[in-house]
């Protein structure tokens, strides 16, 4: 969290010097040119904490083949007192 | 695989389990015939219910894409996609995590990682729930005021491996030992002091909720444990290449310390105990193994 408030007040400083027109704290700049402001000003920070269903809310439906191309959906795979639901990268690699 | 191995203990508390990624159909019954799995491997080939969800790596594309030598990107690419940059075949997989749902499918606590390449395992998420998980390896111990079984969450470990060791305490009757906040009235807390390495990480222990004994000489009330009580001591195997390197010229990993503790019945203090502990956890090599196509 502070991570992200540093990184949001850093981009808060580089847009204030873009506006008035002062050269900003060498650890903070960055090259404005060709747009490249504007791509960083786009950019969302990652927060993974922040991503997905939180506690509480409920998790979307979802209805996928298993490795034996049986069909499951959330409800088919709750237990009588829920469920352990892993999302991994690659069974793969 | 380790989920497959706790699968008795959650089925055992009425927990379904299964397992999502964009691998197809093909590639999870090869792994699942390899691997002796047993729950359901889901095939999300498109990507489709991993996005829904909200949790697709976007980092990997942007990694591919026109804004891939900013910083920030770079910086992300080496914390949520891989310290070799991003490749193709990272681009449709999630933020690995696990989410526990309760019967109706709501959220009821989530696990994920920071790093990608530190991974909780499935005994360390249990033990964290307190759900019941049975001690492989443990140290057993008794001393005049209690009783005592210390264990790793996993036998076996590899570099990104988040554990825990847990120490389980049986205060015997009559006695209690000290809670955080004892120590501003004089008295030494339970702690689990394990000597840094520098290849494991160690994160704050957690203690559990104490209870307030009163001891009416002094009128004094001071948190104390009475009833059984566990200690979680969280570890994270370092996930860098210096590590891994050196990891792979050792067999085992060695982690010790001790409990300390002072405990006390309703007349005497006793001095404070100082227990050595020591454990010994075998070193998995990562998976390498890929399906035969």
């Amino acid at each position: 969290m502070m991570n992200l408030q540093g990184r949001r007040a850093a981009r808060g400083t580089i847009l204030a010097a873009v506006v008035v027109g002062v050269a900003c704290d060498s650890s903070e700049s960055r090259p404005l040119i060709d747009g490249g402001a504007l791509a960083i000003q786009s950019r969302t920070p990652i927060d993974v904490a922040s991503l997905g269903p939180q506690v509480g809310e409920r998790v979307p439906e979802f209805s996928l083949p298993d490795q034996h191309g049986e069909t499951r959906t959330l409800e088919s795979v709750l237990g009588p007192n829920g469920a352990l639901l892993l999302f991994h990268r690659s069974a793969d690699w | 695989m380790e989920l497959q191995d706790r699968l008795e203990d959650l089925e055992a508390q009425g927990l379904g389990v299964v397992a999502i990624s964009y691998d197809s159909e093909e590639v999870l019954a090869d792994f699942s015939q390899r691997g002796g799995i047993t729950f359901p491997l889901l095939s999300d080939d498109d990507s489709r219910v991993i996005t829904e969800f909200g949790i697709l790596n976007t980092v990997a594309a942007e990694g591919r894409g026109p804004n891939a030598e900013d910083p920030e990107v770079v910086a992300d690419v080496a914390k949520y996609v891989s310290l070799f940059g991003a490749s193709e075949m990272i681009v449709g997989t999630p933020y690995p995590g696990t989410f526990m749902l309760d019967r109706t499918g709501r959220v009821t606590s989530r696990f994920f990682e920071e790093f990608y390449r530190e991974r909780n395992t499935t005994a360390n998420v249990m033990l964290k729930l307190g759900v019941g998980l049975s001690p492989i390896a443990a140290i057993e111990g008794s001393t005049a005021h209690l009783k005592l079984t210390a264990y790793p969450s996993n036998p076996s470990v590899t570099v990104g491996t988040r554990f825990s060791i847990a120490v389980e305490i049986e205060p015997n009757a009559n006695m209690h030992v000290y809670a955080p906040g004892a120590e501003a009235m004089g008295y030494r807390v339970v702690s689990l002091n394990l000597t840094p390495t520098p290849h494991v990480r160690f994160e704050p222990v957690e203690f559990p909720e104490s209870e307030i004994y009163h001891f009416e000489p002094l009128d004094e009330r001071v948190p104390v444990y009475q009833s059984p009580f566990l200690l979680l001591q969280e570890a994270v195997v370092a996930a860098t290449p210096e590590t891994e390197e050196a990891l792979a010229e050792l067999d085992a990993l060695t982690l010790s310390g001790s409990f300390d503790y002072q405990a006390c019945d309703d007349e005497i203090c006793f001095p404070p105990v100082s227990l050595p502990l020591s454990f010994t956890l075998s070193l998995d090599l990562l998976d390498r193994q890929r399906a035969n196509r």
